[in-house]
């Protein structure tokens, strides 16, 4: 709950910001750059002269957009993955497994470069890239849960009465494996608000000038920010950790209320 | 080549070169003679051994050696870049790769095991992605140097190389310039600021068909506040460029300084019908430069031109892709760029990048640009031979840039060094490629 | 058994083969070749000289007849020479990466747990005490951190402010080896990549510990007078650790790729390094040699895996 508290304020602000804040986060002025916080610009001023506090507000909103269509993706790609896997037989099993294992061997560094490359840079490629590098780990999760419910009486009865692979996903497979999938997507979230600042430092993710927290962040790669203007890489930097770590609170209070066992008291 | 002959004269027909060759020893101790030369040159020629030179060298009739420390080449026809490309070309030890067949030389493995020279340090061993070693070279022909090593380290992240040099374990490195800025004031170091040699321009993609009413161009340059972005973003560290170049000899009077004004440039882009060429659809301006400072460049130059109805989106890629994209046919992926070209010392650097007959794949003209008044005016200033007329030709050629904008010209920036004040004697210009402008590193020392 | 192994080893094989066609036709359809990646753009270069540097290299040919070549020359063994390094072999280059890589690897995980295991025993033992909350919000911090920012930040601070370890590399460039160079060019690296790891460990280990002291023989056993402490050590530890055990496990196959982040800021000599390097200089064969390597571990990793379920399980049927 404490997370809910936390995120829900942050969300407001990133998506209302543009109702309550004067500045506009790509507004430029040559005069001011590098400034310290003051009344007017609340946590100062970047390179250019653009409001920091601006940035971090439409940059959160770039973060959290990328974060949860990624997660969306990728959660119904694992999910049909694994389920398919899980339900379908044998050979369909074992090849979907090995498309899961042939995604994991790819080196993810040769998979940006080239995804950035074909589509380019920018809010969507990045989604893109962070949806195929996430997927599999949910397939093989979903599969695994659903090999041992297959073999349960209700399952076979149900393909006995000649359910098809349809219904049987919808009606057991989705149902059964529902709590992996809120943790996985809730957990998800916040590994793709990491995994968009990492891209950022690898020089793909959401490139500038366009704000994302990533390559707010990513100001500290210049050893004249990281050491002079801290508070253009510490706000950011504060911010992204505080969300991620408010996600990870309600993923693990979702995971102890699906799971009883996990921590009784 | 040039640092190994110790004179040389050229015959009246400008066919045969004469060199006479220092005393110099190569590293495994052997002399350096002029059977060397004559080795090195015919494998130059060779194109079986895949070499860079063949083509530049075909001209080469003829080399012979009277005794062992002269060379004469003969030429078929009068050349006259033969002395610059004999500098680049780096001379190699007969003794120890006659053995070798031709077409193998090229892949040979002591190119990373034992390289042998003839400078002032000699390779003791290469650690990949970490350090070369190099120890003093206790036969050099100017003397012994006076560090007993020198090692040059590798950093994947600049960042990284910044924190050695202020943790005090490199003496010397190339620096960003936003970085270097963080040594101000700091007496245990001496920053070491130069010309860079290098125009930076917005590149105008002349065959995607938006750029070609020079009033766009014009608008493009008005719209940019290039004196604005050189005092703040660049703390004055840069030099305004109203063509490709700014030496002072070769910059004319009266150009025009295309202040900015962007009511200017907006009554401009109406006057070319903007609105029906581009309008206000995005265009991609494509980069290969990756550092944070281009970052802010970029974004304060987009926020400008988006003022006067230019959208342009910047897009940094890395190098490979960058040439890929821009030595393909594919315009529509480099409507625009943001890039460099050395332009110096030698002015005529810029041909390759300007010139109509330097289109690729033949040469470096990137953003396609055939303008018969500026190639004519690279051919004559190419051309001439006399070096005080030359000058006069190349104001011709800046000129004609000003004019006609092949390039939206923005400035030259400094390039910056940090070298720890323990470091006596030590000379360094920051250039481009580095190579030949290295002086004299057998002086170079470290205060006890 | 014999046969599942055999069958599932083959699919491995195949595996690793569609790997190389995918990984050969991503790098191609990326543009710059080596010789785009050669050029500096600032400096001007004849385009003749680029196509003879093309023709060397053989990429002037099309595609599936380099293909081919290359994969008929790895089957001999012979993985080619390093385009960006001056005619390297590959094999050498890449086999020599994987030491380090494990090193940096290993020693992160050893810290991770011991680290890991120990704030997570105090954490359950002390459940919702001061030190129980302080420690989880530490936990949570670390896993909630950009690897890069606590990199790039570490490196700072310890080394260029505080200057308790070198700044990078793995050993001091020159010096004759020795194991307290490699020792301190090790300690800053390794306790970056292991606050992760540790923070995850932790959270397993809390959680897996109080379940198991919540359990019957636990409470006999506290029931019977036995000493808190050797409740914990004696009866509730060694069934606690099973399922952080399965995390540390899981953790492995991965590792074997390299720390991109830590390895490229500490510029430590290992896989992801040199993937990273070979990757922006498009060196083909480094890469190809590396992805393989690299793949053929995952791939082993989980068939051991998989075994070992086949093995422990007999309701999963042999599939």
């Amino acid at each position: 709950m404490a997370g809910l508290a936390i995120l829900v304020p942050i969300l407001l602000a990133t998506v209302t910001y543009e109702l309550w804040w004067p500045y506009n986060p790509n507004d430029i002025d040559l005069l001011a750059i590098n400034k310290g916080p003051s009344p007017e610009h609340w946590m100062g001023s970047d390179g250019v002269g653009r409001d920091v506090m601006a940035r971090l507000l439409q940059g959160g909103r770039t973060s959290l957009l990328v974060a949860s269509v990624s997660m969306a993706i990728s959660t119904i790609v694992g999910f049909s993955v694994g389920a398919v896997a899980g339900f379908a037989g044998r050979l369909v099993d074992g090849t979907a497994m090995r498309l899961v294992d042939l995604a994991m061997t790819l080196p993810p560094v040769i998979f940006l470069l080239v995804l950035a490359s074909i589509a380019g840079t920018g809010v969507g490629p990045t989604i893109l890239v962070i949806s195929l590098l996430s997927w599999p780990v949910l397939s093989r999760m979903v599969r695994s849960r659903l090999l041992e419910l297959r073999e349960r009486d209700f399952v076979v009865a149900s393909r006995g009465m000649g359910a098809g692979l349809w219904h049987l996903l919808f009606r057991h497979g989705l149902p059964n494996t529902i709590d992996i999938l809120v943790v996985y997507a809730t957990l998800q979230v916040a590994g793709g608000i990491l995994l968009e600042a990492g891209l950022s430092f690898l020089g793909s993710g959401v490139t500038p000038p366009e704000a994302s927290w990533g390559n707010m962040l990513n100001s500290a790669r210049s050893v004249l920010v990281l050491e002079n203007y801290p508070r253009q890489w510490m706000f950011p930097g504060a911010v992204l950790v505080i969300t991620v770590l408010a996600i990870n609170f309600v993923g693990d209070g979702l995971r102890d209320a699906f799971d009883p066992r996990a921590e009784l008291n | 080549m040039g640092a190994l002959a110790s004179e040389f004269e050229v015959s009246p027909d400008s066919l045969s070169y004469t060199f006479r060759l220092a005393d110099a020893k190569w590293h495994d101790g052997e002399p350096f003679t002029s059977a060397d030369v004559k080795f090195t040159l015919e494998l130059a020629k060779n194109a079986e051994s895949g070499g860079l030179f063949a083509a530049r060298s075909a001209d080469i009739a003829s080399v012979e050696t009277p005794d062992e420390s002269t060379v004469i080449v003969t030429l078929s026809q009068p050349n006259s870049a033969f002395l610059s490309v004999l500098s680049y070309v780096m001379m190699l030890p007969e003794h120890a790769l006659a053995e070798i067949p031709v077409a193998e030389i090229g892949k040979n493995a002591r190119w990373s095991t034992t390289p042998i020279g003839t400078g002032p340090f000699r390779f003791v061993r290469y650690v990949s992605d970490q350090y070369v070693e190099l120890a003093a070279f206790e036969d050099y022909r100017e003397g012994r140097p006076k560090v007993d090593r020198l090692i040059n380290r590798y950093f994947a992240n600049p960042a990284a190389a910044v924190a050695a040099l202020k943790a005090g374990e490199i003496q010397f490195s190339f620096v960003e310039p936003d970085d270097a800025r963080t040594f101000d004031g700091d007496t245990a170091f001496r920053v070491i600021e130069g010309d860079s040699f290098v125009v930076n321009y917005v590149g105008f993609n002349h065959r995607v068909g938006i750029w070609d009413d020079v009033r766009v161009r014009r608008a493009v340059m008005h719209a940019i506040d290039r004196d604005a972005i050189i005092t703040s973003i660049f703390g004055g560290a840069a030099k305004r460029a109203d063509c490709g170049y700014v030496a002072d000899q070769f910059v004319p009077e009266g150009l025009d300084p295309y202040g900015y004004d962007p009511e200017k440039a907006k009554a401009l882009l109406a006057e070319a019908g903007w609105d029906e060429i581009n309008g206000a659809a995005p265009i991609s301006w494509v980069t290969y430069y990756n550092s944070p400072q281009v970052a802010n460049l970029m974004a304060a130059m987009q926020a400008m031109l988006a003022q006067v109805g230019i959208n342009v989106v910047p897009r940094a890629v890395d190098v490979p892709t960058y040439n890929g994209i821009v030595r393909g046919e594919t315009y529509a992926d480099f409507p625009m760029t943001y890039a460099g070209l050395q332009n110096g010392p030698d002015p005529a650097s810029l041909n390759v990048g300007l010139n109509g007959s330097q289109l690729p794949p033949v040469g470096n003209n990137l953003m396609r640009v055939e303008m018969p008044e500026l190639s004519s005016a690279f051919d004559a200033a190419m051309a001439e031979t006399d070096s005080a007329a030359a000058a006069g030709k190349w104001q011709q050629v800046c000129r004609a840039m000003n004019e006609q904008l092949p390039w939206g010209t923005m400035w030259v920036a400094s390039r910056y060094g940090v070298a720890s004040s323990d470091l006596v004697d030590f000379h360094w210009t920051p250039a481009p490629g580095s190579g030949p402008y290295v002086a004299h590193p057998e002086d170079w020392d470290i205060a006890p | 058994m014999l046969q599942y192994t055999l069958r599932r080893t083959a699919v491995g094989l195949l595996m690793l083969l569609a790997l190389t066609v995918l990984i050969f036709i991503m790098l191609r359809l990326a543009p710059g070749d080596p010789i785009d990646a050669y050029i500096n753009p600032s400096v001007p270069m004849s385009a003749s000289d680029l196509d003879v540097l093309r023709a060397r290299l053989g990429l002037d040919q099309p595609l599936p007849v380099q293909y081919f070549a290359r994969l008929g020359a790895a089957l001999r063994g012979d993985f080619g020479y390093s385009i960006q390094r001056g005619g390297d072999p590959v094999l050498p280059l890449v086999l020599s990466r994987i030491g380090p890589t494990i090193l940096l690897m290993v020693s992160g995980l050893v810290i991770a747990i011991v680290l890991g295991i120990a704030t997570g025993i105090i954490s359950a033992v002390r459940r919702n005490q001061p030190t129980d909350i302080s420690l989880s919000i530490m936990a949570f911090v670390g896993i909630s951190s950009p690897a890069f920012l606590t990199a790039l930040l570490g490196l700072y601070i310890f080394a260029v402010t505080l200057r308790w370890a070198p700044a990078g590399g793995m050993l001091t460039p020159g010096a004759p080896f020795s194991f307290a160079d490699l020792l301190a060019h090790l300690v800053l690296p390794a306790s970056l990549l292991s606050i992760g790891h540790a923070a995850l460990i932790m959270r397993y280990m809390r959680s897996s510990l109080l379940e198991v002291l919540s359990q019957d023989y636990v409470r006999t056993a506290r029931a019977k007078g036995v000493r808190e402490f050797w409740v914990i050590v004696k009866h509730a530890l060694r069934n606690a650790l099973l399922p952080v055990i399965t995390l540390i496990g899981s953790t492995i196959g991965i590792a074997i790729g390299g720390a991109i982040f830590i390895e490229s800021i500490f510029d430590w000599p290992g896989m992801g390094l040199l993937m990273i390097n070979a990757v922006s200089r498009r060196d083909y064969p480094v890469i190809m040699c590396a992805t393989l390597l690299t793949g053929a571990c995952v791939i082993l990793v989980n068939l051991l895996t998989d075994m070992a379920y086949a093995a422990v399980d007999p309701r999963i049927k042999v599939a």
